[in-house]
């Protein structure tokens, strides 16, 4: 393929990026450590946004919040999901495709339909408290929703199906011989699976997590329908500064200590996954 | 026969909220409960007559078909290059192009709504165009480049050396074995443009407002199920366009794995 055919094939794509991803980045950079009186951008270069940022105990709060929520969805999308990906990647049922579709179509629904669905079933009024009140099993609604319990189970619920990929794609590749020759060795299935299985999927089970992860800390639409806005993160913090207090600098500022902690988490991503262009997460 | 279980229960997890939305805009009462109250397609009713749902739902349609096309067109070029040139900076080059997917997307939109604002091109229809297609082209690229890999290259020489232009032996041949890659890249790309809510959240106006954005503003004010009948209709477009990529590229492919 000579030069002229590859500019030609890829130059397309590489300005739309340039210009409309890479820029708009960079313009974000450059207002976070700009100043704003009375909504006008004003260039002066300070990094006063960022100290506002780490001096205030409320946004240092804000952000352990959204990490440790960050941390548990990773883990409990890791323990639902292992055995998912395991039944996935072994079996033989002629129902497989039907167990991918399962898989794929909550990705393929929309964020706002899936918490809706989960606010039918967890509010007040919802399913879950009606039917145990009505049946005379609880004297009030338990709260299940508009707190952090609520948000953790929907953003599981809504990252599950990254980290079922990522990891069916890890175990599929593992030879099952290596499996079949340490139980002929004398080991039990189970020691099989926590000496063999287990540590050879570690890289899906890396990949996984990272993007989980990334992507859990980065949600503003579950706390906002399924946190009511009681459950504070940091992408929600961005979302009211630059939507509706119209503070673009300190808006600009908080989604770019998002967007540090994201992309040192892909780079690692991508060199645990090394495969940046197969499958589709 | 425990893996078992748990793997059902996860499954149940899994599909259970999409189940109760289903069930509620298909339930009688105002309020969801179980047993359902009776069967009624009356928040479909509402769903249909309602002026702002059916522009939406144009709106996100149109703008669907649009990316789809437009991020299929570059995204099958640029996946090309990426799989069968040999050059310096390559992996670079493949980290850069799917870097809008792996990037939340709420940066994205804080990103491109500043750069909007200031090019005095905020809440316009060609920029929310734009902003989907540089958020779906990357899985273009993914899906071309999983059945381009498995090409044979000889098919394109023989064409070659029966006389085609190379170009001509690329629409005659190649295209047509990646075919699968390309459409279900293109049918992907339309679901995520369909459902996007993030991205389109900083790019829209009150006059311009796909169908997820309007089913969010929605839920704000009232619970009733019309929204349910909306979300409904929605699963339906999904559950098709996940048979369609199953149809053309199968799913195990499709997935990676």
């Amino acid at each position: 393929m000579t030069r002229g055919a590859r500019v030609l094939l890829l130059g397309p794509y590489v300005l739309l990026l340039v210009v409309f991803f890479v820029a708009p980045l960079a313009l974000m950079l450059a207002i976070s450590f700009s100043r704003q009186s009375y909504g006008q951008l004003d260039w002066t270069f300070t990094p006063q946004h960022y100290v506002h940022f780490f001096s205030d105990a409320y946004y240092l709060g804000v952000l352990a919040d959204t990490l440790w929520l960050g941390v548990i969805t990773t883990a409990a999308s890791l323990l639902l999901g292992y055995p998912l990906a395991y039944h996935l990647a072994l079996t033989r049922s002629r129902w497989k495709p039907l167990l991918i579709v399962f898989i794929l179509s909550p990705l393929l629904v929309g964020i706002v339909i899936r918490c809706y669905g989960w606010m039918i079933l967890l509010a007040d009024r919802g399913l879950i408290n009606e039917s145990l009140v009505l049946h005379g099993w609880l004297a009030k609604p338990l709260p299940l929703m508009y707190n952090k319990f609520g948000v953790t189970v929907a953003l599981v619920h809504v990252f599950l199906p990254f980290m079922v990929l990522s990891l069916t794609g890890v175990l599929k590749r593992i030879e099952p011989q290596l499996i079949e020759a340490a139980q002929t060795l004398g080991a039990s299935p189970r020691r099989a699976f926590f000496e063999v299985t287990l540590p050879l999927s570690l890289p899906g089970i890396l990949a996984g997590s990272l993007l989980v992860f990334s992507l859990a800390i980065s949600s503003f639409v579950v706390p906002i329908l399924v946190g009511g806005f009681k459950v504070h993160v940091l992408p929600m913090i961005v979302y009211e500064q630059v939507l509706s207090v119209f503070d673009w600098p300190f808006g600009a500022a908080n989604a770019f200590v998002l967007l540090v902690i994201s992309v040192v988490l892909i780079a690692v991503y991508i060199k645990v996954t090394e495969r940046a262009l197969r499958g589709i997460v | 026969m425990i893996l078992r279980s748990v793997v059902g229960l996860v499954y149940a997890f899994l599909l259970l909220p999409m189940v109760v939305v289903v069930l509620a805009a298909f339930n009688a009462g105002d309020y969801f409960t179980f047993p359902p109250q009776g069967f009624s397609l009356k928040w479909f009713a509402n769903f249909f007559h309602r002026r702002e749902f059916m522009q939406a739902l144009r709106l996100s349609t149109e703008l669907a078909v649009w990316t789809a096309v437009a991020s299929t067109v570059i995204g099958t070029a640029a996946a090309i290059p990426l799989v069968r040139g040999r050059f310096r900076g390559r992996d670079l080059l493949n980290a850069f192009v799917t870097s809008p997917l792996l990037l939340p997307q709420i940066l994205t939109g804080v990103a491109l709504l500043q750069f909007y604002t200031l090019f005095k091109m905020q809440a316009s229809y060609a920029a929310l165009l734009i902003g989907h297609i540089v958020v779906t082209t990357p899985y273009v690229i993914r899906t071309v480049t999983a059945t381009l890999t498995h090409f044979d290259m000889a098919l394109e020489e023989a064409a070659q050396s029966l006389g085609a232009h190379p170009v001509r032996a690329f629409f005659e041949v190649t295209l047509g074995v990646i075919k699968p890659g390309v459409v279900a890249g293109a049918i992907f790309a339309f679901a995520i443009s369909f459902d996007n809510f993030t991205l389109s959240l900083f790019l829209t106006s009150s006059k311009l407002t796909p169908l997820p954005i309007e089913l969010f503003a929605y839920l704000k004010y009232s619970f009733d199920p019309t929204a349910a009948a909306v979300s409904a209709f929605a699963i339906g477009v999904a559950l098709v366009l996940v048979l369609g990529i199953a149809r053309f590229m199968g799913l195990e492919e499709f997935t990676g794995f």
